[in-house]
C-alpha cells in the first residue's frame, strides 16, 4: 500500500502502523486459560440501531451478541453469569440479548445489581436462574415516547404491540402472570410524575419477576448448581 | 424506540454533537473500528470478525485503549 497524499497525519500514523507496528499487547494471548465462569455485565443504557451521545454509558447488543455466541461455542466455558445495572435502553437491542440468553444451552444465571429497569426486566428473567440484591430495583412502566402526544390511533396501537412483546416475554419466562404485570406496568400513584411500579429486591421476587434475593455468592453458587445439573443430564437442546 | 426511565433529553443531550472521525485498524489478524487517541494509541470502538471467539479477546474490548510502539 502506497503512502496516500493528502492524508491526516493520524490516518498515516494509523497506515504505517498497519503495515510496521508492533503492538504492545498482543490481542491475544497463547495458552491464556480459559475461565469456565464468564462474566457480563449489562450496564448504563442499552445501545440500539441509534449511537447514543459519548455521555451514555452503554451496553454495545453488536458487540455482546458475538460474545454470546462465543460462550455457547465454547466448551471451556461452563456458565454464564449476566450481572445487570442498567436503565434500560432500546427494545430491538434488549430483547435481541434476551432472546439469545433465553436460547444459549450453557447455563446462565441473573444477578440484578442496582437497578434493573424497562428492558432490563427481559434480560434478567432470560436467564436459567434470576437474582436480585436486596437493595436493587426493577421499574416496570410501559413504554412511551416522551413528549409526543399519541393522536393517531394507528401510533398506540404501535406501541401497544412493542408492550405486548415485552410483556409476553416477560410473561413466558418468569412466575409473574399477564395480569400482575400488565396492573404493575399502569399503576398510578407509586412513581412521582409516571406510571408503572418500583420494585425492590424482594417485592421482585414476591411477584414472581426474579427467583431469589441474594448477591454474587448466591448467584455463582445457583450457577455450579446449574453446571452440575447440566453435565450429569447432558446437553440439552436449547431451541425449545 | 427507547424503553428506559432515563428522560429522553437525558440520553439524547450531545446527540447534535459531530462524532469523533474513526479508523479501520487490524492488530494481530484482527479487524477493529477505532479511535484515534493520540500517536500511540486508539481507543477501540467495535470489533469486525465473524469468528465469535475475537469478541472475547480481552485487550480488543470496546472502550479498551490500544497502543503501539
Amino acid at each position: 500500500m502506497s503512502e496516500q497524499p493528502g492524508l491526516p497525519e493520524e490516518e498515516v500514523t494509523l497506515q504505517t502502523i498497519k503495515e510496521l507496528g508492533q503492538v504492545e499487547l498482543p490481542p491475544t494471548s497463547p495458552g491464556a486459560e480459559v475461565q469456565p465462569y464468564h462474566c457480563l455485565t449489562i450496564i448504563g443504557q442499552i445501545e440500539g440501531h441509534m449511537v447514543l451521545p459519548p455521555r451514555n454509558k452503554t451496553t454495545k447488543y453488536e458487540h455482546v451478541i458475538p460474545q454470546l455466541v462465543a460462550i455457547e461455542q465454547n466448551p471451556k466455558i461452563k456458565g454464564l453469569l449476566v450481572v445487570l445495572n442498567t436503565v434500560g435502553g432500546d427494545i430491538e437491542a434488549g430483547l435481541a440479548i434476551a432472546e439469545m440468553l433465553k436460547t444459549m444451552t450453557t447455563p446462565t444465571v441473573s444477578l440484578v445489581l442496582g437497578g434493573g429497569h424497562s428492558i432490563g426486566a427481559p434480560i434478567a428473567v432470560a436467564a436459567d436462574y434470576s437474582v436480585i440484591s436486596a437493595t436493587a430495583t426493577m421499574t416496570i412502566h410501559p413504554i412511551r415516547l416522551s413528549g409526543l402526544v399519541i393522536g393517531v390511533p394507528q401510533t398506540y396501537e404501535y406501541l401497544d404491540k412493542m408492550q405486548d412483546r415485552v410483556i409476553r416475554f416477560i410473561v413466558e419466562h418468569s412466575r409473574v402472570s399477564t395480569d400482575v404485570l400488565r396492573d404493575m406496568m399502569f399503576r398510578t400513584g407509586e412513581l412521582v410524575r409516571d406510571v408503572g411500579t418500583v420494585l425492590v429486591g424482594e417485592e421482585a421476587v414476591r411477584v414472581g419477576l426474579i427467583d431469589e434475593v441474594g448477591g454474587v455468592g448466591t448467584a455463582l453458587s445457583r450457577l455450579s448448581q446449574l453446571v452440575s445439573q447440566r453435565s450429569i443430564e447432558g446437553p440439552v437442546g436449547g431451541m425449545q | 424506540m427507547l424503553y428506559t426511565v432515563v428522560p429522553l433529553e437525558d440520553v439524547l443531550e450531545g446527540i447534535d454533537q459531530e462524532p469523533t472521525p474513526t479508523f479501520e485498524l487490524t492488530i494481530g489478524g484482527l479487524l477493529m473500528e477505532v479511535e484515534p487517541q493520540g500517536d500511540f494509541a486508539a481507543k477501540v470502538v467495535r470489533i469486525i470478525s465473524s469468528n465469535p471467539q475475537d469478541y472475547l479477546v480481552e485487550n480488543c474490548q470496546p472502550g479498551s485503549i490500544v497502543r503501539w510502539t
